[in-house]
């Protein structure tokens, strides 16, 4: 094992490094070109055995990218915002092939207005495509995480793609320590790939991701698709008790920050959790009850023990990076979902907005949150989500309004 | 307790590299470490902006570093360019470092913290490195000493494996160890009092419906680009010789940002708040009648 500080991107890089890859399609994007950087620059001294090639768009990368996997070869790319949104067609159509790759998506703002700061409405735009999706927190979280993914991929009960995702910026352009584990060691985590099924071979005709007009068997292969992915839950689960035996680092489908007592959970989801938990160790410190929960593993979406940790508690927000027009912060929907059976649901489920195109959240917005869900004021459930916004933010919009020639009324 | 300093430069004068060396050097004293750059205006004399964090625990912060411990400043004209955000929160850092000759004139005028220690890195670069800008290993060797908790030992074998990183050879590494040792031993080390992380209080505002003209994001009075100064990335300044100049306008035609008009005579006037100093200009001109001055120091 090696200690060094490494990127986000790097991290991804060592972790496709690690699980010996053969087959990187690549097309650049900021904040995730640092990746196939990396990669190539391997590849070319030999580093890496294997093809890597560039693409002329995401969405040729991504076809590469499933049509690869179909031939038995463990297969890695990297994209990011627009470039996940144009590879959209892609990403449904592999995962229907049930395509056992691993995709990372360095998380930035979607256009217009156009921006390179993170938030998770790209990545949460693919919640429905058959991916496994697993989001994390840490530069060490997420070269663990792509070794676990294929893990994860390429088990029978899943066989389907898996993303990682990480946060541009806060992540892919911050070094932090992350261990390297040795070769010999990731060896006996992840094997070298041996597909048990049949895969596209010379001399070995089959066909993959044929066409069915009958409306019925449609329905059934899109439904196998989704037992695949919540086969992922226990499968995720299976894999991380055999990295935290192998690597020491525990992984849940859900992380708790000071759970145990508390009356108050903020939920939140990649690398902002850091600043959740600061904001947590600020309230404990003042003698509040409050405890984070981040969301890890968002497909499949770990029902269970969301329902588990939130049940019982007085109040939760849902803080989301993420803003589906007309409804609100995505992940506070599905969780609300979620807890519906839960008999012990908390009284009060409140949406929050905060980190749009990465604006930081400081902690007076924290602190507004708080104070929201200790008073109650509005609904208890499904009430407007509010943004976390300050007068600072309104004083720089204020100020951009007037030099594109806006009026200060309105209008 | 962590340390929080944020490194200000132009782009080329090797910022995020020295946020990088002074990360590397806490790591190996075995602490914490986050460091980052922000990505810009990623071209040559734009103002750059990298950080470090390190301390005992994890570091349970990410972004931007409103206010530092320690501002390290690579180049003294940015402190005229307000955009460049040099001063931010200097009210609660504990230091700010000038790579200038002399403090005392620039804390004058631009109402610096008396706590301001300067060194002339750009001196003692050229001479030791000969490259004036090569100011990564100088900017990290003051920080790693004025924050008095790493030694000279783990600043070196920092600034060797970063140099290495970035493939410099063997020599041009040595000489940078020689600066390393130079500026380390030079600077006093000074108390960093602990302290949590400190934000400027903030209101929340609500945000309600706007109106279209407000909730979209049009521009109805076009060409407010000329406010942006982009003149402020400019290295190198080009000064017209009128006594040579022959009017054939080719500087005035040619110039890629259009910040070259001709005058009621046909002599050209350079807009110095947009020219960004690429000296074509002067390239073109068939007499060298334009002529360049240096502006940054660092260069
Ligand atoms: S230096 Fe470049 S930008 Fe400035 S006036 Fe000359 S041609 Fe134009
Ligand atoms: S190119 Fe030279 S001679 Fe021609 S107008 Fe410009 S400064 Fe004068």
């Amino acid at each position: 094992m090696v200690r060094m500080l490494l990127t986000g991107n790097a991290a991804a890089a060592w972790g496709a490094r690690l699980a010996d890859i053969d087959y990187v399609p690549a097309f650049p994007i900021t904040p995730q070109t640092e990746i196939i950087e990396s990669l190539a620059a391997w590849f070319a001294d030999g580093t890496l055995q294997g093809k890597f090639v560039t693409l002329d768009s995401e969405h040729a990368m991504m076809t590469a990218a499933g049509a690869a996997a179909a031939t038995g070869v463990r297969t890695f790319t990297a994209t990011s915002s627009q470039g996940l949104l144009y590879a959209m067609e892609a990403l449904y159509t592999i995962a229907g092939w049930r395509a056992p790759l691993v995709l990372v998506n360095v998380s930035r703002g979607l256009s217009a207005p156009i921006t390179l700061g993170p938030d998770h409405n790209d990545v949460l735009a693919a919640r429905d495509t058959g991916f496994v999706q697993i989001h994390a927190e840490t530069c060490q979280e997420v070269l663990d995480s792509i070794l676990m993914a294929f893990h994860i991929a390429e088990d029978s009960r899943v066989w389907a793609p898996v993303l990682v995702n990480l946060d541009g910026f806060y992540l892919s352009f911050t070094r932090e320590s992350v261990d390297i584990p040795d070769e010999a060691a990731v060896r006996s985590f992840l094997p070298a790939y041996q597909p048990k099924h049949p895969v596209f071979r010379a001399s070995q005709p089959m066909a993959q991701g044929v066409a069915v007009l009958d409306s019925s068997i449609y329905s059934y292969f899109r439904y196998q698709l989704h037992r695949a992915v919540e086969n992922a839950g226990p499968v995720h689960a299976e894999v991380s008790a055999r990295f935290q035996a192998q690597f020491g680092r525990p992984y849940g489908a859900i992380e708790t920050y000071d759970t145990d007592d508390a009356e108050t959970l903020l939920v939140m989801a990649g690398s902002f959790a850091t600043k959740g938990k600061a904001a947590v160790r600020h309230w404990r410190r003042q003698g509040k009850r409050v405890g984070l929960v981040r969301l890890r593993l968002i497909r499949p979406l770990p029902v269970r023990e969301l329902t588990e940790v939130l049940s019982g508690r007085r109040a939760v927000a849902v803080l989301d990076q993420s803003l589906s027009p007309g409804l609100g912060g995505i992940l506070y929907h599905e969780i609300a979902a979620a807890l519906a059976a839960s008999p012990q649901r908390p009284q009060v489920l409140r949406s929050f907005i905060g980190g749009l195109g990465g604006k930081d959240i400081s902690q007076a917005e924290f602190d507004y949150l708080l104070e929201e869900l200790e008073t109650v004021k509005a609904t208890p459930y499904f009430g407007q989500p509010e943004l976390l916004f300050t007068e600072r933010d309104r004083a720089r919009v204020r100020q951009q309004l007037a030099l594109a020639g806006k009026s200060p009324e309105g209008g | 307790m962590v340390l929080r300093i944020r490194f200000h430069g132009r782009g080329g004068q090797g910022v995020k590299t020295a946020s990088r060396i002074v990360g590397t050097a806490a790591f190996l004293v075995g602490y914490q470490v986050q460091d980052s750059p922000v990505y810009g205006a990623e071209r040559r004399g734009a103002a750059v902006v990298a950080f470090t964090r390190f301390g005992e625990e994890a570091i349970l912060e990410r972004g931007v570093i409103e206010h530092p411990d320690l501002i390290v400043v690579g180049d003294e004209t940015l402190l005229a360019n307000p955009a460049a955000g040099v001063m931010v929160g200097q009210e609660t850092a504990t230091a700010i470092f000038l790579n200038a000759e002399s403090a005392q004139p620039l804390v004058e005028q631009y109402a610096l913290s008396p706590s301001t220690i300067a060194w002339d890195l750009t001196r003692r670069t050229q001479a030791i490195v000969g490259v004036a800008s090569a100011l990564s290993v100088g900017l990290a060797a003051a920080t790693a000493r004025l924050v008095g908790l790493i030694p000279e030992a783990q600043l070196l074998s920092a600034v060797r494996r970063e140099l290495m990183e970035l493939h410099l050879p063997e020599g041009a590494i040595a000489k940078n160890l020689d600066l390393a040792s130079e500026v380390f031993n030079a600077l006093p080390s000074l108390e960093f009092p602990l302290r949590d992380g400190q934000e400027t209080p903030q209101k929340i505002s609500s945000v309600l419906y706007e109106g279209l003209l407000r909730g979209s994001p049009s521009i109805l009075n076009t060409g407010n680009a000329e406010q942006r100064q982009t003149g402020a990335w400019r290295l190198e300044r080009p000064e017209v010789n009128f006594e040579q100049c022959t009017r054939c306008g080719l500087c005035f035609l040619q110039c890629p940002d259009g910040a070259i008009t001709l005058d009621q005579n046909g002599y050209p006037i350079i807009d110095y708040d947009h020219c960004k100093g690429c000296m074509l200009c002067q390239t073109l001109c068939p007499v060298q009648a334009i002529l360049s001055k240096q502006e940054v120091r660092s260069w």
